[in-house]
């Protein structure tokens, strides 16, 4: 039970923000649980809700990779809500379980990912476990395997997973189902 | 502001709910394990869903960002008295220590 009541789905008669809880569901993160505690605040939640769905499902970084690098944070995060969610669209280009658990261990380690994919993943865990690591030689590695362009998107990708992910951490939200229903 | 930010409990300057709000912030960060039912109690003594909704969703955005924003280096446009500045003279005024503005007297 989360410390704030979801609404109800069938309390939420704004179009837009229906059309944004079936986006998530479709990509499956998040699920209606996250979006119907945002529709308790719809001016704030339908553009982070947008925002949350866009900077995972769509951009110039590979999806897969996104997706490793969420549950990544999400356990950095200590957030079981978003811990427990697998995108769809990850699954279906092949993602599996292995790969996200290695993603989130000794990453370094495994031939499993390439020096762009570690890169990434480096990334995500020292913008929050230490900072001050993502220093100007970090930035010019990173600038050796992605475009600026990419540079922003996961940045603002793993900015804005991570602050979500705290704040469901806050409200001790859990799935109701586990990743695999 | 940095009242808000340091003293902000022993402040007389902010009301219950105030401080309440500014505690949700700094334990979002700093210790999460605190923000318990009966934290969530205190809330609604203040605050509707609605409004405990939008101080958690924007201060988990903020965390997230802030901490991002932080690592790119970058500063404000704008010195204190509204001069456009260098991002290496920014560096300089707000890089060392992030104050309020209304502390510049006291900066070297």
């Amino acid at each position: 039970m989360t410390a704030v009541t979801p609404l109800p789905l069938d309390a939420i008669a704004d179009p837009e923000l229906r059309d944004l809880i079936a986006e998530g569901e479709a990509l499956g993160v998040p699920d209606a649980l996250f979006s119907r505690i945002l529709a308790r605040a719809p001016a704030q939640g339908k553009p982070l809700l947008r925002a949350l769905i866009m900077s995972h499902r769509d951009g110039g970084v590979d999806h897969t990779l996104k997706e490793i690098m969420r549950v990544q944070l999400a356990r950095f995060a200590g957030d079981a809500y978003f811990s427990g969610l697998r995108s769809r669209q990850a699954r279906e280009a092949g993602l599996t379980e292995e790969a996200i658990d290695a993603g989130s261990g000794d990453y370094e380690d495994t031939p499993r990912f390439t020096e762009a994919e570690k890169c990434a993943l480096r990334y995500a865990e020292q913008m929050y476990l230490d900072p001050n690591k993502v220093d100007a030689a970090f930035n010019a590695e990173l600038k050796t395997h992605f475009t600026e362009a990419q540079i922003m998107e996961l940045g603002s990708f793993i900015a804005l997973h991570y602050g979500m992910q705290m704040f469901m951490r806050s409200l001790r939200a859990a799935l109701p189902f586990c990743h695999d229903g | 502001m940095d009242e808000g930010i340091r003293d902000y409990a022993a402040s007389s300057r902010f009301s219950a709910a105030d401080k309440l709000a500014l505690r949700y912030s700094e334990l979002m960060a700093r210790d999460p394990d605190a923000i318990d039912a009966n934290f969530f109690e205190e809330l609604r003594a203040h605050y509707t869903e609605e409004e405990i909704v939008e101080l958690g969703a924007f201060i988990g955005f903020n965390l997230g960002y802030h901490t991002f924003f932080g690592t790119l280096k970058f500063y404000p446009m704008f010195s204190p008295d509204g001069t456009l500045v260098s991002q290496e003279e920014s560096e300089r005024i707000y890089g060392a220590a992030p104050v309020s503005l209304d502390t510049r007297e006291a900066r070297p």
